[in-house]
């Protein structure tokens, strides 16, 4: 236990990455830092190798002129090299400023100008040229330095370098012991509240903004969430999104080097999944879509097995759905569900873990966007404890998570460790936090904007606390959050998702605003639907039959229901409950330009082409006409003609009142 | 990669030459009097519409026909009834047009199959996998892995290649031919079939086998974007008979080139 | 790897599979039904009913030993003829020849191991004995590799890129050629196998087994050993080896294999050679059970049946066919050959290749694991 990661020790003398790397390099001198699998091969670097990496690199930097403050950009995939080059930068008391490796040539000039980066450390060939293409707008770019040689043999290398030409300067400076204290005197100097590192966040509108974080921010953080779910050296993670997302360079970079453990570098982007297997990742974080791949991948898997696999499998999800959870949670399950369970493990779940990446997964994050409760529910019931986290750029990650035993598909979590958290009148979130950004580079009225002056930062997202778990719940961009004429919340994209985790439900377009009420209308989704007829013997010719077919309006009056009720359950969203909803007689279709080529609703546009089936719904009709033009798959044009039901819901009571100050 | 095998031929000199090559098969002329040479280190075009004999001409470098007429000398040496697998131990190494992968086999031993004339020790070593045999296919998997790394198809390393897409075949097909590390590459319509990304990889790869390793490639392709972009000489082929042979700009602004087959709305 | 469930991705029970449990499980239910009508006197113990569908069952259960003793003499026939079929699928897979000649060189291959032999002691005046035998099989084994290039040169290489048909007449020729060679330098007088003196054990044991006895040949044993141990050896080769490696690139495309620079003649005749040298053992085996004579080359033609229930491109099915053939025809034999006046195991075997024919063309293995040659 001596050199057990005690993560509160790491403060006052350990406050900056260099010095970080340093106590790394003694407490933690012979464990695995860092592995990457090239050629076929993980290869492993200790803490010690990696110290020995950063040092020739960062002395190399000082030759070639890196001075405190200086900016410099990272673009690329998640390889070592970059890793160790954020390290051997911030030595100097530089700012490392990753960017996103697939933007084109403009976004990147963009970042870099603005950022005046005077150098830049890229991964390969493709990142040169795309440089190279903008070079007359980036006049502060002295050197470019690159981790993959092939196709640049032929370049100028007046300014560019490879990044061992950099290690052999830099071993070469080695010998001059000025140097080296002037190395030893940089590190010492850093101190925790120092610029530590530079991310551009997007945003929705405008240009990028460059998101400024201290040590102090970025180590703090890293380590409270560390501390919230027990984290220590042992973990073991696969580093795979982005560099330039707050996510990669806390949980790839700050909290391995705060905790010390091991970050793997897969083989390619192509390959994640199959090393994520062969390392056995303890700890893992990702966007909702990647674990909606894996349960696709699997269901399709499945689909293609023969019948008595099929049927085991299908028999023990059955046996996991009921009380996988249940276990997990530790609450106390009979001693036949356990068996069963036991059995299921052996034979079902096990296999699939391994298949997945996650045998040994003691933590996983799902962010960024909400997830269906089926993929979330699918996963924790397989015994991953998967969990709902909440964070942005500003807040270096960490605003909320769950605490184990404590999860729910719908929420995001309690404060984390030293974040405190308040809503205001409009219903926006706001957090303070150790970790809490320095400002917008450049851009202090965008600053002021956001961040209060006693330190309260606005996220810009809706959300409110849930009175039966006091977890928080996002509700949406806050911006894009409006009002019914009654005054009551409504926001639509809440709603939509509320229905749309239904399988038979493929899309909804959620009406309200500066009306009397919510309406609705819903597309069946073909493919559930259409299977649900088969096995009960519906006949149907036509999407629209279908969608008209009594039964199926029945289920989906069922599942509006299910979702007002649960609406009522909120106190700020109770009064936004859908009275009336409707059937499309047509699939909404990118084509028609009733989608986002993303396969997002256009809201503005459905409302303009449906004008008639929108007022059908307000005026109280029972049944809305409309005819629309199609485009076919063939590029034919031709009409569908709809005549569709209007169905009335009765509306729940909203249980008891909204409060808006919560745990702090 | 290392570089394939230097000979004594310096880059620019002539290493494949052809002279008045004819081929027939029983009274029909595939190819009429056709001469040309690839010089060492260039990537040389053979262009022409369809049926003109280009895939015909490869057969004949690579030892799959024999010229009835004319003779081809490579590396200074004339064999009028050398055979694919001797031309290949010479260090000639080709694709195909429609891709000719061991379907059955994985990515991995596809590669490793292209290294089979590269594998030294005697038969009797490699049925015991014991000893040198054991450190020479350590040797070749690593060189085969280099080879996986740079075409950017580690993901299907263990995948039976009968079961990739087209446009990976191909790459698989082109990782085959540079682990036989030839002097020349002979690559039968590259980019055939391949969505634009695909293409574009392509080149890139193309370009950089050319750059990195000067090898000799001779390609035959379709797209005239990417001859015109990949090739340091064209030859062009009408008919079994050559009607060009130059740059890529001289043989755009020739006459009989624009009528034969750029002015055919290619 | 634990990871069962996901990648095996075949079908648990193939359709033909399931075809095969219904109509075994039918059977059954018919069986048992006329047992019970025999117990309840329905059906007397002479009708024909009862002799094809209960009597042999009844016997079966009632005399296990005789079962076991049948079971196991098939097994050794069907471990020979796996070796036969062994041999075709090689040259098959290779060159796309179908080998008439496969088991004309079994034979052949045991009479020039025998009459080497004599050579050595008769003519040269090696004392006989053990090292003689051994420097026979040396002998033997270079005739098979000297065959292997004879046909390399003399028939495949002018004959490349003809049609299978020609091919195929090509062995047939072969097969004369050999028959006639054969009996030229070894005359026509059947010959005695030197299983002794190649250190092979000739005695019998006898088991006790559920009241009965048992009897097994130790040489049977050898056999079965033998052929398990070639067998392994040739599947490591194959996916090992920088040769098996080639030899499944050749059996996969010939015009790949030759871009790469394997010379498919090298490669023809390493398969010829492999073939010959288990036509070499597999002579041996059958030799020793009988006489070495021509008159063997009837069960070469057994290797046909084999390969259509097995597969014509598939190593585990040569095997597992052979062993469905052995078995099958000498329980066949022992329990209905009675009925029809004994002697069919000679055309059993082909019945149960047409039955394969009606469910699976394709054979057992059919093509579905060409990658393992």
């Amino acid at each position: 236990m001596a050199h057990h990661a005690d993560a509160r020790a790491v403060t006052g003398a350990h406050d900056t990455f260099p010095k970080l790397l340093e106590l790394n390099a003694v407490r933690f001198a012979a464990r695995p830092a860092m592995r990457h699998k090239d050629l076929g091969i993980w290869r492993t670097w200790t803490w010690a190798e990696v110290a020995r990496e950063v040092r020739d690199f960062a002395l190399g930097l000082g030759e070639l002129g890196l001075k405190r403050g200086d900016k410099v950009a990272i673009v690329g995939r998640n390889r070592p090299k970059l890793y160790w080059s954020m390290a051997a930068i911030q030595s100097w008391g530089g700012v490392p400023v990753p960017v996103y490796s697939d933007s084109v040539a403009d976004e990147m000039a963009y970042v870099l100008e603005h950022a005046e980066a005077s150098m830049a450390m890229v991964e390969d060939q493709e990142q040169v040229d795309k440089l190279l293409s903008v070079s007359e707008r980036l006049p502060h770019l002295a050197h470019v330095i690159y981790d993959e040689p092939r196709g640049l043999r032929d370049y100028d290398h007046s300014r560019m370098h490879s990044f061992e030409e950099v290690q052999e300067i830099g071993r070469r400076a080695a010998g001059d012991p000025a140097k080296v204290a002037a190395l030893d005197a940089a590190i010492a100097t850093g101190k925790g509240s120092d610029l530590a590192i530079m991310l551009y966040t997007s945003g929705t509108t405008g240009r990028p903004k460059g998101v400024m974080l201290s040590n102090d921010n970025v180590i703090v953080s890293a380590r409270n969430g560390g501390l919230f779910d027990g984290l220590t050296e042992t973990e073991e993670t696969i580093a795979y999104l982005p560099l330039a997302w707050v996510g990669d360079n806390i949980f790839s970079y700050a909290q391995s080097y705060v905790l010390g453990f091991c970050v793997n570098c897969p083989e390619s982007a192509e390959t994640v999944v199959e090393d994520r297997r062969e390392i056995g990742t303890s700890y893992a974080f990702a966007p909702p879509r990647v674990y909606e791949n894996l349960l696709t991948q699997t269901m399709v898997r499945m689909e293609d097995a023969g019948p008595l696999k099929k049927k085991m499998f299908d028999y023990f999800l059955g046996v996991a759905k009921e009380w996988g959870e249940k276990i997990l949670n530790k609450e106390s399950v009979p001693l036949g569900a356990r068996l069963q369970y036991a059995v299921g493990e052996v034979l079902v779940y096990g296999p699939l873990k391994n298949r997945f990446g996650l045998t040994n997964i003691r933590v996983g994050y799902t962010a960024g966007e909400a997830i269906g409760p089926e993929i979330f529910k699918f996963f924790r019931s397989l015994g991953i404890n998967l969990k709902q986290l909440y964070g942005q750029t500003e807040a270096s990650v960490y605003i909320t998570a769950q605490p184990d035993g404590e999860i729910y598909a719908d929420t995001v979590g309690k404060p984390n460790i030293d974040v405190e958290l308040k809503i205001d009148d409009s219903g926006e979130v706001l957090y303070r936090s150790p970790g809490v950004f320095l400002g917008y580079y450049k851009d202090p009225e965008k600053t002021a904007e956001t961040k209060t002056a006693d330190g309260w930062v606005r996220s810009g997202d809706a959300g409110f606390f849930d009175p039966k778990t006091g977890h928080l719940k996002i509700i949406d961009r806050a911006k894009d959050v409006g009002k019914l004429r009654s005054g009551a919340l409504f926001a639509p994209k809440y709603i939509e998702n509320k229905l749309k985790f239904y399988p038979n439900i493929k899309e909804v377009v959620a009406f309200g605003q500066d009306r009397d009420f919510v309406t609705c209308f819903l597309n069946i989704d073909l493919t559930a639907v259409g299977s649900w007829a088969e096995r009960n013997n519906v006949s149907y010719g036509s999407y629209q039959e279908l969608a008209g077919n009594r039964d199926v309006l029945k289920t989906l009056t069922a599942h509006v229901d299910a979702v007002n009720r649960s609406l009522a359950e909120e106190p700020l969203m109770g009064g936004a409950q859908i009275r009336r909803f409707l059937a499309l007689h047509k699939e909404l279709d990118a084509d028609d330009g009733e989608l986002t080529r993303t396969q997002k609703v256009r809201r503005g546009f459905i409302a303009e082409r449906y004008l008639p089936l929108v007022e059908a719904l307000y005026d109280g009709s029972k049944r809305g006409r409309i005819r629309t033009e199609v485009t076919f798959e063939d590029g034919r044009k031709g009409v569908i003609e709809g005549d569709v039901e209007i169905i009335e819901m009765t509306i729940h009571p909203v249980a008891g009142t909204p409060f808006r100050e919560a745990a702090e | 990669m290392r570089a394939p095998s230097a000979t004594d031929i310096a880059a620019g000199e002539v290493i494949l030459a052809v002279d008045n090559v004819s081929l027939s098969f029983g009274g029909v002329k595939a190819l009429t009097d056709v001469s040309f040479d690839i010089k060492k280190g260039e990537v040389r075009a053979i262009i022409g519409p369809n049926g003109a004999g280009k895939t015909s001409m490869l057969n004949c470098i690579n030892g799959f026909y024999h010229p009835t007429e004319g003779r081809i000398t490579f590396k200074g040496e004339t064999r009028p009834k050398m055979r694919p697998h001797e031309a290949a131990a010479g260090g000639i190494a080709r694709t195909f047009q429609n891709v000719a992968l061991f379907k059955g086999m994985s990515t991995l031993d596809n590669i490793m199959a292209g290294r089979t004339l590269k594998m030294n020790r005697s038969f009797f070593w490699h049925i015991l996998r014991y000893g040198p045999a054991m450190d020479e296919e350590i040797a070749h998997r690593r060189f085969v892995e280099e080879i996986i790394d740079f075409l950017e198809i580690q993901h299907i390393r263990k995948t039976p290649v009968g079961k990739l897409p087209y446009g990976l075949q191909k790459r698989v097909e082109l990782g085959r031919a540079l682990a036989m590390e030839p002097e020349v590459l002979l690559l039968d319509e590259p980019m055939a079939g391949m969505n634009l990304e695909e293409k574009e990889d392509m080149c890139r790869f193309i370009l950089d086998v050319s750059n990195q390793y000067g090898t000799t490639i001779a390609l035959i392709e379709h797209d005239m974007g990417v001859v015109m972009d990949l090739s340091d000489r064209v030859v062009v082929l009408e008919y079994g008979r050559k009607i060009a042979d130059g740059t890529p700009d001289e043989v755009k602004r020739d006459q009989r080139v624009i009528d034969a087959y750029l002015g055919v709305g290619h | 790897m634990t990871d069962v469930t996901l990648t095996t991705r075949k079908p648990f029970l193939g359709e033909g599979q399931r075809n095969g449990l219904i109509a075994g499980g039918a059977l059954a239910l018919f069986i048992a039904a006329l047992v019970v009508a025999t117990q309840t006197g329905t059906i007397t113990r002479n009708d024909w009913t009862y002799k094809i569908f209960v009597d042999p069952f009844v016997s079966m259960v009632d005399m296990p030993d005789l079962l076991v003793q049948t079971v196991w003499e098939g097994f050794v026939a069907g471990v020979l003829y796996s070796l036969i079929a062994l041999g075709f699928v090689l040259i098959f897979k290779a060159s796309g020849v179908f080998n008439f000649a496969q088991g004309i060189m079994v034979v052949f291959a045991a009479l020039s191991l025998v009459g080497f032999y004599e050579f050595l002691t008769l003519t040269v005046g090696m004392p006989p004995g053990f090292i003689a035998a051994i420097v026979a099989l040396a002998g033997a084994v270079g005739i098979m590799f000297v065959l292997a290039v004879a046909v390399e040169r003399i028939v495949l290489r002018p004959l490349v890129n003809q049609p299978d048909i020609i091919m195929l007449m090509a062995t047939v020729g072969l097969t004369y050629f050999l028959i006639g060679f054969g009996e030229y330098i070894f005359g026509g007088s059947p010959k005695v196998m030197i299983t002794s003196q190649l250190g092979l054990p000739t005695g019998s044991t006898m088991l006790d087994f559920a009241g009965g006895r048992i009897n097994i040949q130790h040489l049977d044993v050898a056999a079965a050993i033998i052929a398990a141990v070639m067998i392994a050896v040739l599947g490591f080769f194959f996916q090992y080896t920088r040769i098996g490696r080639a030899l499944r690139a050749v059996a996969d495309s010939h015009k790949a294999a030759l871009s790469v620079g394997i010379s498919l003649n090298q490669i023809w005749v390493i398969v010829w050679f492999t073939a010959g040298i288990v036509a070499l053992f597999t002579g041996i085996m059958w030799g020793a059970r009988s006489d070495v004579s021509f008159a063997l080359e009837i069960i070469a033609l057994k290797a046909l049946p084999v390969l259509i229930v097995g597969g014509f491109t598939s190593i585990p099915g040569a095997i597992v066919g052979g062993l469905i053939i052995g078995i099958g025809e000498k329980i066949g034999e022992f329990y209905w050959g009675p009925l029809l006046g004994g002697g069919i195991e000679s055309w059993l075997a082909y019945i149960i290749a047409l039955m394969f024919l009606m469910f699976r063309p394709q054979g057992l293995f059919g093509d579905k694991i060409i990658e393992r040659i």
